[in-house]
């Protein structure tokens, strides 16, 4: 930044700030002094004319008496001498003494001055009263002053005044003069002088002149420094601007003609004025029109596979005046058909702008998600969707009558989860594999075989519409499924459950054919597996009542129809009742009273089991309470069923619930079957030890029925044996049964348990019980089941009777 | 006889009061004169050295009491309301003109009479007791 004119180094130049003011203040002073000048000498001369009328009218004082005494009598001489005497003084001209009628005295200085000349204004008159009547006029005098005297008086304090005006003026012009210089001239040309060797984009700034911090100089040149700060930073903000500029240009320019879209002009009737690089690489023209703008290309001639399309879209676009866009097919010479997306936008005059891009990997991923959908990732089939889908389709087709119909088989690889647990998933998905292959292997080109879930697979059998080559299709499967597959190395053998159902036979509904097809496959398993079963009504029939039950059992637990009756349980030895068992009833509203046997295998099955489990924990819990509340010192048993353990049960829950109801745990009896520990041993070990720690008592029902493991009866920790009521109900005279009820009998002392003997019903088992030392008894021979409000009056007839059978025993025992 | 020596005593006890209390001057002029009535200023003007003529045209002749004399005082006190000594000064203004004279001093007041008597144009101021036939008034005082 430097300045190309060099200003004068002088101070004092023509136009300088100095100079100037000094003249404006000589010229000032000037018009001033000279109105000073102008009104001193007025002023005096008034003051002149004032003094010079006093004197005069105190000079007439002094004669005044004289003056009166000469004009009452008329005395010339006495007149003449006084004028005379007032002449002498030199501020009078002349002097003129009348009377009344005559002129008495008239004297007057002799100079070049008239008398007359004299403003008449400036005379002295004065009238002259009587010595002896102040009212009595006798003449006057006129005194006339001799302005030559003021006038050298005025004239010389006008001097005076000017001289002094003069150094005054000349003082302040001096002063006015030196405070411009220092104050102000000399900090503007060191400022000025700055400011053209400064350099403010490098950051230099004028700095503040010495002892004008302050003042306006002080301000200036913070102004000046503050507006260099702001012309910087708007210089750095212009060069920024430009530099983004030549950014975004450069980068427009790459994008444009690196940009992977197609941009291109085109006009109504489809001839393309102008077109980017990727527009030409997209539809691979050589020459590209962006080059040769007169060559003129025709949308048509691109390679599109159906060439109306094109022309089609751009009357659209023209029609609805609005962006149009559509996914176009086109196929290149070389290489695989593409697909692009068109976007037509008209700009007027008949135009559009087209943008095109290559939209073909998204088409791709697009058809492969929606493969994926209905895709079995693990066997490359259609899975459940995949299925549901193709059904659709052949029910469609069936509609419009292009099938007879169809067969739909579900194959359910039986003990499947049992490989998967044993071998590994990746074992299991080999079997999955190869029985996709093998299942492939049964059925004709054109069907389809499709993995439903883990181990269902479902096949489409188009065209059979009868059940006997549909049978022959599932022997073959079932055949197929039974070589021996292997598994790492090892070899193993499968079975199957296949269900079929028949199109249209069997149902025009796809979920329900699905539904059939499940329920008959069901069938086939529950039947033992390694079969085929066809779809019977009598099977959705059935499938119907278990659904309506597991409905009712729902509501039933939350209208509160479950109920506990207690059956008691009778000591033999001492002739009391020991407590009861608590046994589930459903007050249906419908069926009314329903045993445990019409509904909870369903509610193992469903899962319900637990939720009925706890009612029946909640339930025992309170009526132990209530009865320990009654001083009645019952024991009270509930049945535990496998599907509880351990995680419908859980020992902190019982550990719980005793907490709440605030009952002894050793007066609480938890039922289990054998099929229990048939289970997970380890689990259900854990869950039995957990309970018995709680201190509650484990009953083992059904003694006897089922494997009656002994080693089993040492490992858990079982109280009781629950001898099941068959051996009770066969136990005649001395035959088998007897013998095996004492076999029991004695096991259990020898193994330290207590047994408790059901389904005593005939006073002879009763008797034979207790002679072969069983402890307990339950059966119709003491009480049936009854609600828990009839427990209390069979207790009293149960005493009753025990009453007389202690007194009988008694009778025997002295008797014996 | 009691009766006398009371009118007697009141007498000069009046008599002496009028001395005491007031001269009463009244202007005078010769009985003779054509002189009427003159104004106080005509009287002025005529003792004063203003004017020295009578209306009828005859020089006057003013005449003083002797220097001194109460009536003289009183007279001047009752034309101009001036002392002796400011009439004095006065006259002693213009005698130094020479341009005119103050009255006639006689020197005693039996002179003033006879200067009445014997000159025709003569103007004076007499006690009022003094009046008798030989002199007309021409100017009264107010008391």
């Amino acid at each position: 930044m430097s300045s190309t004119a060099q200003p004068p180094a002088a101070l004092w130049r023509m136009h300088g700030l100095l100079l100037r003011s000094i003249l404006v203040v000589i010229l000032a002073s000037v018009v001033a002094g000279l109105a000073a000048v102008a009104y001193a000498a007025y002023s005096t001369s008034a003051r002149a004319h004032k003094a010079s009328r006093i004197h005069l009218n105190e000079l007439l004082d002094t004669v005044e008496s004289t003056l009166k005494v000469a004009c009452f009598a008329k005395d010339e001489t006495l007149a003449g001498e006084l004028a005379t005497g007032l002449l002498s003084n030199s501020d009078v001209l002349a002097v003129t003494i009348s009377s009344e009628q005559t002129v008495l005295a008239n004297r007057q200085r002799h100079t070049a001055l008239a008398p007359e000349s004299v403003a008449a204004r400036m005379q002295l008159r004065r009238v002259i009263y009587s010595p002896f009547n102040p009212d009595k006029e006798v003449g006057h005098i006129v005194l006339v002053p001799d302005p030559q005297g003021i006038n050298a008086r005025i004239a010389e304090e006008v001097r005076l005044a000017a001289l002094q005006l003069t150094w005054q003026l000349a003082m302040v012009a001096f002063a006015v003069a030196a405070i411009m210089l220092v104050f102000i001239v000399r900090p503007i040309k060191a400022i000025s002088d700055r400011l053209h060797s400064m350099d403010p984009t490098v950051g230099e700034r004028l700095p503040i002149p010495r002892r004008h911090a302050h003042t306006e100089i002080g301000q200036l040149v913070r102004d000046i420094n503050q507006l260099s700060d702001r012309l910087v930073d708007t210089l750095a903000q212009e060069h920024e601007l430009l530099r983004q500029r030549d950014i975004d240009e450069k980068k427009y320019h790459a994008i444009f003609d690196n940009a992977e879209s197609g941009i291109f002009i085109v006009d109504s009737k489809g001839s393309v004025s102008s077109g980017d690089p990727a527009f030409s690489r997209l539809f691979d023209i050589v020459n590209s029109p962006a080059e040769g703008a007169s060559a003129s290309l025709h949308l048509g001639l691109l390679p599109i596979a159906a060439p109306d399309q094109a022309t089609d879209l751009i009357a659209t676009a023209l029609r609805q005046n609005s962006s149009v866009a559509q996914d176009i097919l086109i196929r290149l010479q070389a290489g695989q058909p593409r697909w692009v997306n068109i976007v037509l936008s008209p700009i007027g005059d008949n135009l559009l702008q087209g943008v095109v891009h290559d939209v073909t990997h998204l088409k791709e991923s697009e058809a492969s998600a929606r493969r994926l959908v209905v895709t079995d990732t693990l066997t490359g089939q259609a899975n459940r969707s995949g299925l549901l889908e193709y059904l659709q389709a052949q029910v469609q087709a069936f509609a419009d009558s292009q099938i007879d119909g169809f067969a739909l088989l579900l194959v359910n690889l039986d003990e499947f989860k049992r490989i998967n647990e044993g071998m590994g998933l990746p074992a299991g998905d080999e079997i999955l594999k190869t029985t996709t292959t093998r299942l492939a292997s049964c059925i004709k080109v054109g069907d389809l075989v499709a993995r439903l879930s883990a181990d269902t697979f479902g096949l489409v059998l188009n065209g059979i519409t009868q059940g006997d080559v549909a049978e022959q299709v599932a022997g073959r499967v079932l055949q197929a499924i039974r070589q021996t597959y292997f598994a790492e190395s090892v070899p193993i053998q499968l079975k199957a459950s296949v269900g079929i159902t028949l199109f249209p036979n069997d149902g025009r509904d796809v979920p329900i054919l699905l539904r059939q097809a499940e329920l008959a496959m069901g069938s086939a398993k529950s039947g033992g597996g390694n079969s085929c079963v066809f779809f019977d009504p009598v099977l959705a029939e059935s499938a119907e009542r278990r659904r309506q039950l597991e409905t009712d059992m729902r509501s039933a637990l939350r209208n509160q129809e479950m109920v506990l009756f207690y059956q008691p349980v009778v000591d033999l030895q001492t002739h009391r009742l020991a407590g009861a068992e608590a046994l589930i009833r459903w007050r249906h509203p419908a069926r009314g009273l329903v045993g445990p046997d019409n509904f909870v295998a369903l509610a193992e099955q469903t899962g319900l089991i637990v939720d009925i489990g706890l009612f029946v924990l909640d339930a025992a819990c309170r009526q132990l309470r209530d009865w320990r509340q009654a001083g009645l010192d019952y024991t009270l048993s509930f049945n535990v069923s496998g599907r509880q353990i351990p995680d419908g049960l859980p020992p902190a829950k019982l550990r719980e619930m005793i907490h709440h109801y605030g009952i002894d745990p050793a007066k609480l009896a938890l039922e289990i079957t054998e099929g229990v520990m048939l289970q997970d041993i380890d689990k259900s070990l854990a869950w039995l030890q957990a309970v018995h720690a709680l201190g509650l008592r484990i009953h083992l029902d059904d003694f006897g029925t089922g494997y009656s493991s002994l080693s089993y009866l040492k490992r858990f920790p079982i109280d009781t044996l629950k001898i099941d009521q068959s051996f009770v109900k066969d136990m005649q005279g001395t035959g088998n049964e007897r013998t095996l009820v004492g076999a029991i009998l004695a096991m259990a002392s020898s193994l330290g348990l207590e047994v408790v003997a059901e389904g005593v019903e005939l006073p002879s088992h009763r008797q034979a019980l207790r002679a072969m030392g069983c402890h307990y008894a339950q059966g119709f021979l003491f009480s049936r089941p009854v609600p828990a409000e009839q427990f209390a009056s069979v207790a009293a007839q149960l005493a009753l009777m025990l009453e007389v059978v202690a007194a009988e025993a008694t009778v025997e025992r002295m008797l014996g | 006889m009691a009766m006398r020596v009371f009118k007697s005593v009141i007498f000069l006890t009046l008599l002496q009061l009028g001395f005491w209390v007031s001269a009463e001057p009244v202007v005078v002029v010769n009985a003779r004169s054509a002189v009427p009535k003159l104004s106080r200023d005509e009287v002025i003007n005529i003792f004063l050295g203003r004017y020295r003529q009578l209306p009828t045209g005859e020089t006057a002749l003013p005449i003083d009491q002797p220097e001194g004399s109460a009536l003289r005082s009183e007279f001047y006190r009752k034309l101009v309301n001036k002392e002796p000594n400011e009439i004095n000064a006065y006259w002693a203004r213009l005698i130094f003109s020479g341009k005119t004279a103050p009255p006639k001093e006689a020197s005693s007041p039996a002179e003033v009479v006879s200067s009445l008597l014997a000159h025709p144009g003569a103007i004076a101021y007499l006690e009022r007791s003094q009046l008798d036939a030989r002199f007309k008034v021409v100017l009264e005082f107010a008391p």
